[in-house]
């Protein structure tokens, strides 16, 4: 009987898999030289009439749009211009820096009373009220930063869950800051004293929070958050101090949170505790991650959508509320109503964004951007800004 | 008068002795191996030099100053430069973006301005970009630059963390395994590159290396570590035909291995 003699010849073996190799580096790297030396695709004139009109036909959704609602209406738009901002902010922490806060809804509701009291009990005028609101949401913001450097994963989550719910329970029930169960009362600022001018002042604070957001994200501050993101470690051998600038999102996340919450009050003209419940956390919370971390327009839609959803808004357009009340009166789901809608819709497209599109609505309306931005429509562009799902889990 | 300078560095992680009494020197302009079989404190020796670790006796020289209890982040601004072992690069970001964040502290204006857009912000971040670019070409990567780091194979990445570590602005490179990932011909080329790197740059090196022509080739003079102490010192080619050296490695008798 013969024995077969190894089949594998080690040498040619090792030989053929590098090779293998490196065939594959060669066709990556020639890929990226390909595409480095194409030239750059310019749409027609035709494409570009196309693409500038569904962008008119998108600021007019904005601009034009509310000016013939109702006046409740108006304000719910208010509302989702708003919670845009308190997306973004919570993006900052989430996408940015990958530090979650549980406690979001304390960022805002301390900006919103700081506005309101000032503005109510002192007599201070608008505009520095705000002011103050945007600093001290910063500070209370500092002073969570420095737990989140000393602890981390989920032991901060919890930390900032127990920070939100001990503050919307006892801060927010000092009567003479809070004016009690009434509420503290926050007028319309003069200059912009019904809810149509009102909400136009609000998508220019959004305008300018964009900008600010944008203008972080292209300069060293940005650069920096996401280094330390990825790998705190490399982060610092490249010079940069990763605790100052963990400390400084938290602070860049409580002046955008403090900046939100004063303009709700002002949107409500009344703020009342209740109001500030770990339910808007939560909402803060889902409303980022479907919108999509570090995608800014993503972002933006997301809040809008969550706004809308939370008031009611979309359900009663929608038509779907005789559904919501059959659903309610026959099957074993009678909390259902419009206004916990968010809470059940929610965690279900929650899910479907850590399942299947991790980049939430960023990835979604991806193609739709980079087409507006004069590049060829492209369903499968997945973009240079990846959200992986162990991102989401933070 | 070495440029870096360890004087008697140990470090205990509970009961393990990771490194004991190392010292090792850097000189201007010479390019510095250190070998050893895995587990031999050579990372750990790089952790203490570039501030991760604090070392529990020794201390740490980097040009005349004692730098031993000084942050990470300050050691960069003096010009250490580190690469690490699993590729230290921010993998979401393009190659350009990558060299743009190692060149933190040449962007001299503050946070805030940035964020608000003052002129001058725009002005850097433009010289920023250039050099970056200027980078990218010396080390052959021109074409790479708006590429996603996550989508390019290993022996690649390795040289983008090259040219990503040489934005910082280093006097002293510290290479992790530059090598790793790549193939002999590559290897070679890399010998290359760093001996140019020396004379563009006026770079001391110190490097920890596993491939062996590598080392001799390109090294002035090889530190081989074992179980967190320093085996053996001295030219490549001393170290590589010492008996120790050859016994950390095959864990044999040199005669025995001389007769088989």
């Amino acid at each position: 009987m013969t024995v077969a003699g190894p089949r594998v010849d080690l040498d040619q073996a090792e030989a053929a898999a590098e090779a293998r190799a490196a065939a594959v580096e060669a066709e990556v790297v020639e890929k990226a030289k390909a595409e480095a030396y194409e030239a750059p695709f310019k749409p027609s004139p035709i494409g570009w009439f196309f693409r500038v009109a569904l962008a008119a036909a998108l600021v007019a959704l904005v601009l034009v749009f509310p000016l013939d609602r109702p006046l409740s209406d108006v304000r719910l738009f208010s509302q989702a211009a708003i919670y845009a901002i308190i997306g973004l902010s919570l993006n900052v922490l989430l996408g940015y820096t990958g530090q979650i806060s549980l406690g979001h809804q304390a960022f805002v509701g301390i900006g919103s009373f700081t506005s309101a009291y000032l503005v109510t009990v002192q007599q201070w005028p608008f505009a520095a009220a705000v002011a103050v609101a945007m600093a001290v949401g910063g500070l209370q913001a500092l002073v969570l930063g420095g737990v989140a450097l000393r602890i981390r994963g989920l032991y901060f989550a919890l930390v900032t869950l127990s920070y939100g719910t001990v503050a919307s329970d006892s801060l927010f029930g000092i009567t003479r800051f809070t004016g009690g169960g009434s509420g503290q009362s926050a007028p319309l600022p003069s200059f912009a004293a019904t809810p149509h001018r009102y909400y136009y002042f609000c998508l220019l604070v959004l305008a300018v929070v964009i900008w600010v957001d944008y203008r972080m994200m292209q300069t060293k501050g940005g650069r920096a958050l996401l280094a330390l993101r990825e790998n705190p470690r490399v982060a610092s051998t490249f010079g940069i101090d990763v605790k100052a600038y963990t400390l400084f999102a938290f602070v860049v996340a409580g002046v955008f949170a403090g900046l939100g919450g004063a303009l709700l009050a002002h949107k409500n003209e009344v703020v009342q505790a209740q109001d500030y419940n770990f339910q808007l956390a939560l909402i803060f919370v889902i409303m980022t991650v479907v919108g999509g971390l570090r995608s800014r327009s993503g972002v933006v839609i997301g809040s809008a959508f969550f706004a809308l959803l939370s008031s009611g808004y979309l359900i009663e357009k929608a038509k779907v509320e005789t559904l919501f009340r059959f659903l309610a009166d026959n099957t074993f789901i009678p909390f259902l109503s419009k206004e916990v809608a968010a809470l059940v819709l929610g965690p279900l497209l929650l899910l479907l964004t850590l399942t299947l599109y991790p980049g939430g609505i960023g990835q979604q309306i991806r193609p739709i951007q980079r087409w507006l931005a004069g590049h060829r429509f492209n369903l499968h562009d997945r973009g240079d800004k990846e959200v992986q799902i162990s991102d989401v889990r933070a | 008068m070495s440029v870096l300078e360890t004087r008697g560095c140990s470090i205990r992680f509970g009961g393990v002795q990771a490194a004991r009494d190392v010292s090792i020197q850097v000189g201007e302009w010479e390019i510095v191996g250190i070998i050893g079989p895995n587990g031999a404190g050579k990372t750990t020796t790089f952790n203490i030099i570039t501030g991760f670790y604090k070392p529990n006796e020794g201390t740490v020289w980097f040009r005349g100053v004692d730098v031993t209890q000084m942050a990470v982040e300050d050691r960069t601004a003096l010009g250490m430069g580190r690469t690490f072992q699993n590729v230290g690069l921010v993998k979401g970001s393009t190659v350009r973006e990558n060299l743009k964040t190692a060149q933190h502290l040449r962007a001299d204006y503050a946070t805030v301005a940035g964020m608000l857009g003052a002129p001058r912000v725009f002005r850097t971040e433009r010289e920023m970009a250039e050099r970056a670019d200027i980078l990218l070409d010396i080390l052959e990567l021109g074409d790479l630059a708006d590429t996603r780091v996550a989508g390019l194979p290993y022996g690649v990445l390795k040289r983008v963390e090259v040219a990503t570590v040489l934005a910082t602005d280093p006097d002293v490179l510290l290479l992790d395994e530059p090598s790793s990932g790549m193939g002999p011909e590559e290897a070679h080329r890399l010998g290359d590159t760093l001996l140019d790197l020396r004379r563009e740059f006026g770079l001391s090196i110190a490097m920890i290396e596993h491939h062996v022509p590598l080392v001799v080739r390109v090294c002035d003079y090889v530190y081989c570590l074992n179980f967190g102490e320093l085996l053996a010192e001295g030219k490549p080619e001393e170290v590589r035909n010492h008996p120790e050296v050859v016994r950390a490695y095959l864990g044999e008798d040199p005669d025995e291995l001389g007769a088989a």
